[in-house]
C-alpha cells in the first residue's frame, strides 16, 4: 500500500517537473520504479500533412516484465492517452509480438528488458508548429508482484523536412517485428477436444519453435504446451482449448515462428469450427425456419419437378377466368387445402415413422418403387387426358360415385396433392436445413414449418384466385388453349420418363418393362373411355368395368420390393460404406463423399456440371482424393443415419475429408469453379 | 462416481503443477474444507441452502488494493450480505509470496479495511485455487443454494488497459448483477467473464 502511494506521488512529482521544464524531457527515460519510459520519434521535424512514427520506449529492470495487448492469465497491457494539438491524430498502439512469461502455473504474455510500443501520428495541412505530442501512460510492471506505474511524456516537433535520426533506425526495426499477414494458407481443425492450426510453410523443417498467442479470452488455454508437428509440406500446431469457454466465432491472434535466429510474427484470423449439428440448431430459429419454408415454397413453383403439374393449374385458371368470382376463389382455396393437406400428411407420416425409430428423410416417398410406379401411371394418364378430349376429373369422380358438381373442386384438391408429391425432391437445396430442423423439432413446430412451406407453395394461386383482375392479364380462353393443353402432354410424359429412370435404379429391368406395360394398359383403358364417352347404359358399364380391370392389372404389375439390379456393379469399389471411410481416414487419405439419389434432380445437375468434369476428375486423381458415392435412391438406413449426423434429412450432401481430418461440408449447389476451390485446399 | 472423479482431480492438481480442473458454470462445484483466520475448519457443505460468494484475494496486489481503497469491494460485500449470501475470501498465496498473511494479519486487514467477509480461508498449498482454476486476484465465483456454480470471472467490467485510472463506482458489477438474477430466479446473463488482476501467487 505504502509503496504504491510513494510511487504514485513520485509519478505525479515527475509529471509536474516534466511539465514545468519542457526542455529536459525529450529523450530522457522517466524513471518510475522498476521500469521507465521515454518517447522517441523518427524525426524531430516534419511538414504539415506528413505522417510520423513515434514510439514509447520502455526499459525494465532485470526480471521484470510488462504486458502485451492480451496479457494472458493475469496482468494488463499498457494504456496510452494522447493529448494532441488540432489536426493531429494518433493510431492505436502497434504492439510488437510478445513472448511467453510463465508465472507457474499460469501463463502471461508480455515483454522483458525493453519494448517499444509504436504509434503512427498523422496530420492534416492546418497545423501550427512547434507541435507538442504528449502521452499519459499507465502500465503494470511485474515480477512475482506487480507495480502499477504512470508517467507523462512529451516531445516537441518542429516544422521542416523529415530528418530521420538514429531513433528512426530503432523504430523501423521495431516496425519490422510487428505481426504481418500470414503469406501461406492456413486453417483450423478440431480433433477430439483440441484445435489444430494447420499451415503451409516454405520450409517447415527449418521451424525451430512456434507458438500461437490468442487475442481473445475463453478460446485457448494459455499455459498448456502447444505441440508442433511438421512434415515436408505443412505444419500443425496443437492448440489446447480453454477450460472455460466464451462465445467466439473466430480465432484471432498472432503466430510466432522461429527459424533459428530469424523470428517472425504473423496475424491469424480464422473461423472457429463448430459441430455441424450445433451449427444447424443455432443458425436457424423456428420463426426463421417458417419464413424460409414460405420462401422455399414460393420458389418451388418454378422448379422443374412441379412445372408440368402447375401448368394444369394455370390452364384451369384460364378456363375458369370467365367463371364467377366466387367459384374461382373456391378453387383457389381447395387447391391450397390440397397442398397443405398433403404437406401435413407427409409431415405426419415422417414424424410417425421417425417415432418408430426408423431413419428417414425428405423425398423418401420416391424411394418406394410403388410410389414411383403409380406416379409413372399418373403422368402417362395425365398426358393422354391432355391429348384427348377426356375430362379426367369428372370421369374419376363418376367412377368414385361423386356428383358432377363437386368433381371440378375435387380435381383442384387432387392437383394440389399431386403438385406436392412431385415437388418434394426439388425441395432439398432450399429447404435442406429448414426441413432438417422441422424433423428435429417436436410436433407443433415441425407442423408449422410444413405449413409455411405449403402456404408459400400455394400463395401465388391464392392471390390469383382472389384477384380475378390479375387473371385478366392472362390471355383470353380460346382455340390456343386446346393446342397448349395438348402440348403439355409432353412435359408430363417427360416426367414419366424421368421417373422410369428413377425406378430403374430401384428394381430389375424386367420390372421396369412391366411398369411400362402397365402404362400401356392404362392408356388402352383411357382410349376405350374416350371412344365411348358419349355412350350410355350397359355399354358404358362394360367400358367402365374394362377400365377398372386394366387399372387393376397395371397396379398388379407394380414391383413392390427392391431388386438387385447390379447396374453399377463395375463401380462397386466406389460405393460408400462407413468402414471404407474409416479405413481411408486411418491411412490419412483424402476422400470426397457424394450423397446422392437418382430422384434428386439437384444431385444429378451437380454431378453433370461439376463432379463429372474432366478438370475435377483430374484434380481428384492428382491429389489422390478417393471418390465415394453414397446412393440413396433406395432406402438405406446407414446412409440416412449418416445424413442425420450432419443435420440433413435429404440429399445432396457433399463431404470433403482432407488427409483423414474432420470433413468440410460443401454447398448443396456446386459449380465447377466452386468445387475446384475446395479441392485446391486439399494437400497432395 | 463423482467422488472418485473429485479425488482424481485433487490428486492430479497436487502432483501436477500445471493441471487445472476448471469448474464449468452450471455444474456442481467441488466440496472443500479449509482453515479460516480463527483456526476453524470451514467446509463448503455447511452453507448448503445459501448463496456463496468466493473471492480470491491478495491484499498486496494493486488490483485488489484498488478495489478495497475505493471501497468497491466492501460495498459489494455489504450488498451481497443484504441478499443473504455468504462471503468467503480465499488466499492462495504460498508462504513467502505476496499476499501470504498470518491469521492475525488477516484479521487486522479485515478490520482496517472495514471489510465484511464471513470467513477468510487459507489455501497456502494452492490446492483449492487450482481446483477452481482461480487465475487472478480478484477472481470471483458465485455458488447457488444447490451447490451449482452460477458465475465465475471478474468482479466488474473495469478490467483491461487503463484499469488503474478508472472510477470503479461507475463499473458494471457482474457479481451484484448475477446475485440479483439468482435471487429473482432468472438465468445469469453474464455467467462467465474474463477475470482480471494479478496472477494468484501459487506455490511452485
Amino acid at each position: 500500500m505504502k509503496f504504491r502511494t510513494i510511487i504514485k506521488k513520485l509519478n505525479i512529482l515527475i509529471a509536474i517537473c516534466v511539465s514545468y521544464f519542457p526542455t529536459v524531457h525529450s529523450y530522457e527515460y522517466q524513471d518510475a520504479g522498476e521500469s521507465s519510459v521515454s518517447i522517441i520519434a523518427e524525426s524531430k521535424t516534419f511538414e504539415a500533412g506528413d505522417d510520423l512514427l513515434v514510439g514509447l520506449s520502455f526499459k525494465l529492470n532485470p526480471g521484470w516484465h510488462t504486458y502485451w495487448e492480451n496479457p494472458g492469465d493475469a496482468g494488463e497491457g499498457a494504456s496510452i492517452i494522447w493529448t494532441l494539438p488540432d489536426g493531429i491524430k494518433a493510431s492505436k498502439i502497434l504492439w510488437p509480438g510478445p513472448e511467453r512469461i510463465p508465472v507457474e502455473p499460469l501463463m502471461t504474455f508480455g515483454y522483458e528488458d525493453e519494448v517499444v510500443l509504436l504509434t503512427q501520428i498523422s496530420s492534416n495541412k492546418n497545423i501550427d508548429f512547434p507541435l507538442k505530442l504528449s502521452a499519459k501512460i499507465s502500465w503494470l510492471t511485474c515480477k512475482d508482484i506487480c507495480i502499477p506505474q504512470e508517467a507523462e511524456v512529451d516531445i516537441e516537433i518542429n516544422k521542416g523536412e523529415k530528418n530521420l535520426n538514429k531513433n528512426a533506425v530503432s523504430l523501423k526495426r521495431v516496425l519490422n517485428t510487428l505481426s504481418k499477414p500470414f503469406p501461406y494458407e492456413y486453417r483450423l481443425e478440431k480433433l477430439d477436444k483440441n484445435y489444430f492450426l494447420q499451415f503451409q510453410f516454405e520450409e517447415p523443417e527449418n521451424i525451430t519453435n512456434s507458438f500461437f498467442f490468442p487475442r481473445d479470452y475463453g478460446v485457448l488455454n494459455y499455459s498448456k504446451i502447444q505441440n508442433l508437428e511438421k512434415n515436408n509440406l505443412s505444419v500443425s500446431l496443437e492448440l489446447p482449448v480453454a477450460e472455460v469457454q466464451s462465445d467466439h466465432k473466430r480465432l484471432k491472434g498472432v503466430l510466432y515462428i522461429e527459424e533459428g535466429d530469424n523470428v517472425n510474427y504473423y496475424e491469424i484470423n480464422t473461423p472457429l469450427i463448430n459441430e455441424p449439428q450445433k451449427e444447424l440448431n443455432q443458425s436457424i430459429g423456428i420463426l426463421t425456419a417458417i419464413i424460409f419454408a414460405f420462401i422455399g415454397g414460393l420458389i418451388l413453383n418454378v422448379m422443374p419437378c412441379v412445372f408440368p403439374i402447375l401448368s394444369i393449374k394455370i390452364l384451369s385458371f384460364i378456363k375458369q377466368s370467365g367463371g364467377s368470382r366466387q367459384k374461382l376463389a373456391q378453387h383457389g382455396l381447395i387447391f391450397s387445402t390440397g397442398v397443405l393437406f398433403t404437406f401435413f400428411l407427409i409431415a405426419g407420416l415422417l414424424l410417425a415413422i421417425k417415432s418408430t425409430g426408423e431413419s428417414i428423410g425428405w423425398g423418401y416417398q420416391l424411394q418406394s418403387p410403388v410410389v414411383v410406379s403409380i406416379l409413372i401411371y399418373l403422368f402417362t394418364a395425365i398426358g393422354i387426358v391432355f391429348m384427348t378430349n377426356l375430362t379426367i376429373g369428372s370421369q374419376l369422380a363418376q367412377l368414385g360415385g361423386i356428383t358432377k358438381n363437386s368433381s371440378d373442386l375435387s380435381s383442384s384438391f387432387f392437383t394440389g396433392m399431386l403438385a406436392v408429391i412431385v415437388a418434394s425432391p426439388c425441395t432439398a437445396p432450399f429447404m435442406g436445413s429448414a426441413l432438417g430442423l422441422a424433423l428435429l423439432q417436436p410436433g407443433f413446430s415441425s407442423i408449422s414449418i410444413f405449413a409455411g412451406l405449403g402456404l408459400g407453395f400455394s400463395a401465388p394461386y391464392l392471390i390469383l384466385s382472389f384477384n380475378p383482375s390479375l387473371l385478366q392479364a392472362l390471355p383470353k380462353p380460346g382455340e390456343w388453349m386446346e393446342t397448349l393443353k395438348q402440348f403439355m402432354a409432353f412435359p408430363m410424359w417427360a416426367s414419366a420418363i424421368w421417373l422410369l429412370w428413377v425406378l430403374s435404379g430401384q428394381v430389375e429391368i424386367l420390372s421396369v418393362i412391366l411398369v411400362l406395360l402397365g402404362a400401356l394398359l392404362i392408356s388402352l383403358g383411357l382410349w376405350l373411355l374416350e371412344r365411348n364417352q358419349l355412350t350410355s347404359g350397359y355399354k358404358k358399364r362394360i367400358v367402365q368395368a374394362c377400365l377398372l380391370a386394366l387399372l387393376g392389372l397395371s397396379l398388379w404389375l407394380i414391383p413392390t420390393e427392391y431388386q438387385n439390379n447390379n447396374k453399377d456393379s463395375y463401380m462397386n469399389q466406389n460405393y460408400y460404406s462407413p468402414e471404407k471411410v474409416a479405413a481411408l481416414r486411418e491411412e490419412n487419405k483424402s476422400i470426397f463423399l457424394n450423397f446422392t439419389a437418382d430422384w434428386c434432380i439437384t444431385c444429378k445437375v451437380n454431378e453433370a456440371v461439376a463432379l463429372s468434369r474432366q478438370n475435377i476428375q483430374d484434380t481428384l486423381k492428382e491429389k489422390d482424393i478417393t471418390y465415394l458415392k453414397a446412393d440413396w435412391t433406395k432406402k438405406d438406413s446407414v446412409i440416412a443415419s449418416k445424413l442425420a449426423e450432419y443435420g440433413r434429412t435429404g440429399v445432396p450432401l457433399y463431404l470433403l475429408f482432407s488427409k483423414g481430418q474432420e470433413p468440410i461440408i460443401l454447398p448443396e449447389i456446386l459449380t465447377e469453379d466452386l468445387l475446384m476451390n475446395y479441392l485446391k485446399e486439399v494437400p497432395k | 462416481m463423482k467422488f472418485i472423479q473429485l479425488i482424481f482431480i485433487f490428486l492430479l492438481s497436487i502432483f501436477m503443477n500445471t493441471t487445472f480442473a476448471a469448474v464449468k458454470t452450471g455444474n456442481n462445484v467441488p466440496e472443500f474444507t479449509l482453515l479460516d483466520s480463527y483456526g476453524n475448519e470451514i467446509s463448503l457443505l455447511e452453507f448448503k441452502g445459501k448463496t456463496i460468494i468466493l473471492e480470491w484475494t491478495n491484499h498486496g496486489c494493486p488490483f485488489v488494493a484498488k478495489h478495497y481503497s475505493s471501497e468497491n469491494m466492501q460495498n459489494t460485500q455489504k450488498n451481497a450480505k443484504e441478499f443473504g449470501a455468504v462471503w468467503i475470501s480465499i488466499i492462495s498465496s504460498a508462504p513467502g509470496t505476496q499476499g501470504y498473511v498470518t491469521s492475525e494479519e488477516a484479521n487486522n486487514l479485515t478490520k482496517s479495511r472495514n471489510a465484511q467477509p464471513d470467513h477468510v480461508l487459507f489455501d497456502e498449498e494452492g490446492t483449492i485455487g487450482r481446483l477452481y482454476d482461480a487465475k487472478t486476484t480478484p477472481h470471483m465465483y458465485i455458488i447457488d443454494a444447490e451447490g451449482v456454480l452460477k458465475y465465475q470471472g471478474a468482479i466488474d467490467d473495469a478490467g483491461g488497459r487503463g484499469f488503474m485510472s478508472k472510477d470503479l463506482s461507475k463499473a458494471n458489477n457482474y457479481v451484484l448483477n448475477a446475485l440479483n438474477e439468482i435471487i429473482n430466479s432468472k438465468e445469469v446473463k453474464d455467467h462467465t467473464t474474463k477475470p482480471y488482476g494479478c496472477s494468484v501467487k501459487y506455490k511452485s
